[in-house]
């Protein structure tokens, strides 16, 4: 086993080559590549609208992408795809669950599609309920579940068949402090034991607390990739990334002129 | 806010019709249908201008009154309420349900029906323009109407999809449903039954009592308001008048109670916790592989989902409006008739099937990543759709046989029950992902339509029930036979459910590997907010 690996490089983790979409007129990603290697935990930012989503749900089977491939440790999510979906655990943003089930329910729904055998999804949707700290709503439906937990109820669903690469969507949106916790000790857990994570956020310090390396979208297309420190090129995370997006303080245009009707109650 | 309502109305349509070819398509259909109805409604209201006053009288209360009850049952049963302009979008806004009603009151009727309706109850003017009196109740007389026929309906789909989302009314609410349309069928058979005569008298006579007794009922307050002017008993006139107010009133102040119910919480979430037991039944009735996981989470959702009990509703109800109609008018019921009733569910089955993945909404995203296979995700929708229906039919097919005491036609019956029934699975399979059908969206009224989605809804039930038919021929053709040759009805069973177990295993099949090559696609289209 270590021969064979010694001999031959790993596949990385995910690998994106030349991904185009565009929704009518719109370009949404145009013409992306992207390479995560195995054992990463691999932040994907960029400014709303940039299209991470696009780029996340294309690389998980979600969306067909208009030019370009996809692979997943080395299997084609486009030409195989029951082989790449196997290996990856997914959590998208914006998107439903079957939340007339309860999160219990939900989270054997899941397994059983996924074929993991029945006393194994008992013991690890225990596990995963205590430690997301949904143990005692476990038996509620998911439709009455707030923000937060619905983030964590579909972040215990892209576990339950011990994915080897997670990609996770704005997996901290709504998430509270104590569980934020919670989930990045589960992540950093998880990468140190061998797998790979791809999250997308725009919260910079998230980013750089968390991350190992992480890549910068902008209008559909990579404007710099590689591990935290090569990105950060010496500044602070936020500052680079400010940089990069040619962000302008709106406030530098015409100082107290901006939102001046918001300043004061007119009440 | 009025102008700001009607205008996001027109904002809304025009942007829809911009997205997609099929709404085009579907908007003209309608105008096509629409314009050809009030012509013809017209012509006939203006040729009643020259009858005598009391057939006029007679004709267009009956006419009006049947129009008010269609816009009821239409809405109830087949398209819905329009809400393009959806009133728990207007829950952050610091507006009362009170000021909101006007607007959207106005806002719904700009659409095919309402308008065609405005302008049939126009040409209730031409019929009554007969001297100054009646022209002036007639033009009183249209905007009440219309405003009576699209308050009814928003009024009673509101209440049914509030009692149909909590739990406590929810199976009396099915029922009600179900005795609703049974005493639609009450009606019709008292007017058919009482119209046997046949002689032109006879006919007219009945006419004019039904006329006048509808005349009295809420349906019928406001359309006879003319015609009682034109007949001669202005107090009566007047009076009615009165009560037509009154009903408006009720209807707008009962709508008003909803709206603000909407505005505070939305049926989404409806504020109170729901807990569920553990080790479920519906888990324990499927094999242990990713079709039976998803067939006992589809059935979790026909008893926790209100969208799926409006679907048994909406398919039940006609074989019941069927059987009672026959059974109760001993004279002249069609004993057969009534114990050939149950096979509509199964003619209509196709459709809930092709229906269940539109259902799911972009929820379908977790059968697309976990890479369960097509084939998996139809059989599963297929074998809960036969664990809720199958007894039903069952039932339905026993009772109907049993209560026409038509027991000799039991086999028959059952074979096209069970047969098309089969096929219909099957055929659904197949239909549900070559299309999806635009429905509510998952926690929202099952009683929500948008412009278009009524129409969609009916062409893919009209489809699937075609294939059904087209597929059971052998089947239907053995029983027709068994008329003259009654062994045939044995082969008949035979045959059909060896046609519905090759439909379901071909449907499954071919709708599988479609649904593989187009997951993307599919979920696009069902995620779609309609």
């Amino acid at each position: 086993m270590t021969l064979y690996a010694s001999d031959q490089p790993r596949p990385p983790a995910l690998d994106l080559r030349g991904l185009v979409k565009s929704f009518g007129q719109k370009v949404a990603v145009r013409g992306l590549d992207l390479r995560v290697e195995q054992g990463r935990m691999f932040g994907l930012v960029g400014p709303n609208g940039a299209g991470k989503t696009t780029t996340l749900s294309m690389a998980t089977g979600l969306l067909r992408p208009d030019a370009g491939e996809a692979y997943v440790l080395g299997r084609d999510v486009w030409n195989d795809p029951p082989a790449a979906k196997a290996l990856m655990g997914v959590l998208p943003d914006g998107l439903r669950l079957f939340d007339r089930l309860s999160g219990r329910e939900l989270l054997r729904y899941v397994g059983r599609l996924r074929g993991v055998p029945a006393d194994a999804i008992a013991t690890r949707s225990e596990e995963l309920l205590d430690a997301l700290g949904l143990a005692s709503d476990a038996d509620q439906l998911v439709v009455d579940y707030s923000a937060g937990m619905t983030k964590k109820i579909g972040l215990a669903c892209a576990l339950i068949h011990a994915p080897r690469l997670l990609i996770l969507d704005e997996p901290f949106e709504a998430v509270d402090p104590v569980s934020g916790e919670g989930i990045r000790t589960i992540l950093r857990g998880y990468v140190a034991s061998g797998g790979t994570v791809v999250l997308s956020s725009h919260v910079m310090e998230l980013v750089e607390s968390l991350c190992d390396s992480l890549a910068v979208v902008v209008d559909g297309q990579i404007l710099a990739a590689g591990t935290l420190d090569e990105v950060r090129a010496g500044e602070s995370l936020q500052q680079r990334f400010l940089n990069l997006v040619g962000f302008r303080s709106a406030t530098h245009a015409g100082e107290s002129e901006v939102l001046a009707w918001l300043r004061s109650s007119s009440v | 806010m009025v102008a700001v309502i009607v205008g996001l109305k027109l904002t809304l349509l025009r942007n829809g019709l911009r997205r997609s070819v099929w709404r085009i398509v579907a908007l003209v259909i309608g105008l096509v249908y629409g314009v050809g109805i009030v012509l013809g409604c017209w012509a006939g209201l203006v040729a009643l201008r020259f009858a005598p006053a009391d057939l006029a009288a007679a004709v267009t209360v009956l006419g009006f009154g049947l129009l008010t009850v269609g816009w009821l049952l239409m809405s109830l049963l087949v398209f819905g309420s329009d809400e393009t302009v959806d009133p728990a979008k207007f829950a952050l806004l610091p507006v009362p349900a009170r000021r909101l009603q006007p607007g959207l009151f106005l806002a719904g009727l700009i659409g095919v029906p309402g308008i065609a309706t405005t302008l049939i109850a126009a040409g209730l003017i031409a019929t009554w323009s007969r001297n100054p009196v009646t022209v002036v109740a007639a033009v009183i007389t249209v905007p009440l109407g219309v405003a009576t026929c699209s308050l009814l309906a928003r009024t009673a789909t509101s209440a049914f999809a509030q009692a149909l989302s909590s739990r406590r009314f929810r199976d009396f609410a099915a029922v009600a449903l179900a005795l609703f349309g049974a005493s639609i069928g009450l009606a019709i058979n008292a007017v058919t039954n009482a119209s046997r005569g046949f002689e032109p008298t006879v006919l007219l006579a009945i006419l004019h009592r039904t006329g006048e007794v509808i005349g009295w009922t809420p349906i019928g307050w406001i359309w006879s308001v003319p015609a009682e002017t034109a007949v001669g008993s202005p107090v009566i006139a007047v009076v009615k008048l009165l009560l037509a107010a009154a009903f408006l009133a009720v209807l707008w102040l009962a709508w008003r109670y909803f709206l603000s119910g909407s505005l505070t919480s939305p049926l989404e979430s409806g504020g109170r916790t729901r807990t569920t037991v553990r080790g479920n039944l519906a888990e324990r009735l499927f094999p242990d592989t990713p079709a039976g996981a998803i067939a006992s989470r589809v059935l979790l959702y026909w008893r926790r989902d209100p969208r799926y009990l409006a679907a048994i509703g909406g398919i039940c109800v006609a074989p019941i409006i069927v059987i009672v109609t026959q059974l109760i008018n001993v004279d002249h019921g069609s004993r057969p008739v009534a114990a050939f009733a149950p096979v509509f569910i199964s003619l209509l089955l196709g459709s809930v099937v092709t229906t269940d993945i539109s259902y799911d909404g972009s929820a379908l995203w977790i059968h697309v990543v976990t890479g369960v296979s097509g084939m998996a995700d139809r059989a599963g929708r297929a074998m809960a759709t036969a664990v809720v229906i199958g007894p039903i039919v069952v039932i339905m097919t026993v009772a109907a046989v049993l209560l026409s005491g038509e027991a000799h036609l039991f086999s028959v019956v059952l074979a096209l029950t069970i047969g098309l029934g089969l096929i219909g699975l099957g055929v659904g399979c197949w239909a549900g992902s070559v299309w999806q059908v635009p429905v509510p969206p998952p926690g929202q009224s099952p009683f929500q339509r948008n412009n278009s989605g009524g129409l969609a809804s009916l062409a893919s039930m009209g489809a699937s029930t075609g294939l059904t038919v087209i597929i059971g021929l052998p089947t239907i053709v053995l029983v027709i036979l068994s008329y003259w040759f009654g062994w045939l009805a044995y082969l008949a069973i035979v045959v059909g459910i060896v046609s519905g177990a090759l439909a379901i295993r071909y449907g499954v099949r071919i709708g599988g590997r479609r649904l593989e090559a187009r997951w993307p696609e599919v979920l696009t289209r069902v995620s779609a907010k309609t």
